[in-house]
């Protein structure tokens, strides 16, 4: 009886392992990445008919997400034959078939309950339109007007998860300037889709290059006015801003390592070296030191890994040092200028901006092989480009319109994409995942 | 026509008058003498200018930083700030190490020539400083300079 008891528990583990492996996934890693198309069902409430209000809201919310990846195409509604409007939101009442014939991978269902007191639950499904099988579902329960874009983002990120394995797009936020002036920037947040667009510095003065801690908790920046260089450190909980001052008055690009500490280019009298700061933001140690120029560190998630900027054999080069053993490497190999170096958190690529005769460029370089990809081709000037926590999404700056803008592209380089931040010029991206939300 | 001539040099010639009277009460209210009224506009005025992505002294400037240098000496109360600045092409976070370097050359060789580190200091504003808005070498070389800036006196 036990025998035949654990066999039927294999068994049952086994199907459920041949299903998991079965399910869709996109390789966003290597190149040739496959496109998947993508249909939403028109939304449903109960008695099977068209979910009003919210439901078409949701729906033009989680549309304007999906067309920020590049490797998603959403099928035209009015290329299914029979219409969107299904029978019911799960199999068997799903016909999947319309949405097969109209090239669709996978179908996306909402339906929504009745609720109370102004608000609704919704349960939102994926499923893979060759198999039926169900990608995943979730139910957001207690969702209001205002909660829509957060249900938006939160079902973007769980389907690209479920996709790709990482839905750290959808789960960011990026910090960044805005310029009004000579001398004038303050740091500013905003969702990669262009939502919660707000300032959260309100200083005299220039900031400049915004770094998120690695718990969401602190940005950090350096802000120069007209007498002085300082650390300026955000504090999400209390909403307030510290300006930390160093003698050398020199404080430029500072940077979190894995472990919530900052890096930072500060002066040693002499040249600006690389130091790290504790947690109360005083010296600690240096990082890396030479007679020459040494800035713009940025680290890998293990923290083992460190690039910077130095000038230390003439024109500004890209160079890693591996932090256990001390032993420091060039990376870029070509063109006499290269600067803002930006580790993939996965350690495997540095993004850095390279100037040619036309502007300043995007590249990629892998760290095993070496193999270096121009990612961005202007017009104009692409500038500090960085990783977002999935190692896949590049944001940058350009003045490819005009205005310096905050664009996307892939580490596979492709159309770039302009992130929506309002008036004013947009630079110095900086992907973080805050822990506090709105 | 000729009366309305008239009237118009007039009012100008006493505005000229008026704008007189006030730069020498400005000069005497502040105390400066006129020695170092013409010291700080000679600090002040002269910049040094740097190649691209360079950030030393070439020798056209040496004496002229020398006649800082001895107006410093000459006027110890003089505070300096010695502001490094770059031309728009290269990236933010470089220039701001750029122009720091740059600071600090002018500042290095005017403490070699005796002046007191006191009397100076020194600030890097990058490439967001320009003097002259624009694009090509000619405007470009004019942003790659240090400015000196007298603070107190």
């Amino acid at each position: 009886m036990m025998r035949k008891f654990l066999f039927i528990l294999a068994l049952i583990a086994a199907m459920t392992a041949l299903e998991a492996q079965a399910a869709m996934r996109v390789d966003i890693i290597n190149p040739g990445q496959s496109v998947i198309n993508l249909a939403l069902a028109t939304p449903l409430q109960e008695g099977q008919k068209p979910a009003a209000a919210m439901g078409q809201d949701l729906q033009k919310l989680v549309e304007q997400n999906l067309s920020f990846l590049p490797f998603m195409r959403l099928t035209d509604p009015r290329a299914v034959l029979g219409g969107s409007l299904l029978a019911g939101y799960e199999p068997p009442a799903l016909d999947f078939r319309r949405f097969q014939l109209a090239g669709s991978d996978i179908v996306v269902t909402s339906y929504w309950p009745e609720g109370d007191s102004g608000t609704r639950p919704v349960q939102l499904r994926a499923f893979e339109t060759n198999t039926g099988g169900r990608l995943f579902g979730k139910e957001y329960i207690k969702v209001s007007k205002r909660d829509l874009p957060e249900v938006a983002d939160r079902f973007c990120a769980d389907l690209l998860e479920a996709l790709t394995g990482n839905g750290a797009f959808f789960r960011s936020t990026l910090a960044f300037v805005k310029k009004t002036g000579k001398l004038s920037a303050n740091v500013w947040l905003v969702r990669p889709t262009g939502r919660d667009l707000r300032q959260i510095t309100k200083m005299a003065g220039e900031a400049m290059s915004p770094a998120w801690s690695p718990d969401g908790r602190f940005v950090v920046f350096s802000h120069i006015d007209p007498r002085s260089h300082a650390l300026g450190v955000w504090d999400s909980t209390s909403k307030k801003v510290q300006r930390i001052r160093f003698p050398g008055n020199v404080v430029i690009g500072p940077a979190f390592t894995p472990d919530n500490k900052v890096a930072v280019a500060l002066s040693n009298g002499k040249y600006p070296v690389i130091f790290l700061l504790n947690h109360v933001f005083q010296k600690e140690r240096i990082l890396e030191q030479s007679n020459a120029i040494n800035v713009s560190p940025t680290f890998d998630s293990t923290g083992t890994k460190m690039a910077f900027t130095s000038s230390r054999l003439g024109g500004p080069q890209i160079f890693l040092k591996d932090l256990s053993t001390g032993r420091v490497t060039r990376v870029s190999q070509n063109g006499s200028y290269n600067t803002e170096a930006n580790l993939s958190p996965d350690g495997t690529l540095v993004v850095y901006s390279r100037m040619t005769d036309y502007g300043h460029r995007i590249f990629v370089q892998d760290m095993l092989t070496g193999m270096e990809r121009q990612v961005s081709f202007g017009p104009g000037s692409d500038e500090q480009p960085s990783f977002c926590a999935d190692s896949y999404f590049i944001a940058f700056a350009s003045t490819r319109g005009g205005e310096r803008s905050i664009y996307l592209t892939t580490r596979h380089g492709g159309d770039a994409k302009r992130v929506p931040t309002g008036a004013g010029a947009a630079a110095f991206p900086r992907w973080g995942m805050p822990v506090t939300g709105k | 026509m000729k009366r309305y001539a008239l009237a118009l040099t007039l009012v100008l010639a006493l505005a000229a008058g008026f704008g007189c009277a006030k730069k020498t009460e400005t000069v005497s209210d502040t105390g400066i003498s006129p020695e170092m009224q013409a010291a700080i506009q000679q600090i002040t005025d002269a910049r040094v200018y740097f190649a691209f992505d360079k950030f030393d002294i070439k020798p056209e400037y040496k004496d002229m930083l020398k006649i800082k240098a001895d107006l410093m000496k000459q006027f110890p109360s003089i505070r300096v700030r010695i502001e490094g600045n770059c031309d728009e092409r290269g990236t933010q976070e470089y220039n701001l190490a750029l122009g720091e370097r740059r600071a600090r050359a002018a500042y290095e060789y005017m403490v070699t020539l005796g002046v007191n580190p006191s009397q100076l200091e020194m600030i890097s504003y990058g490439k967001e400083n320009p003097a002259v808005q624009g694009t090509g070498e000619a405007v470009w070389a004019q942003n790659r300079r240090d400015d000196f800036r007298v603070i107190a006196h």
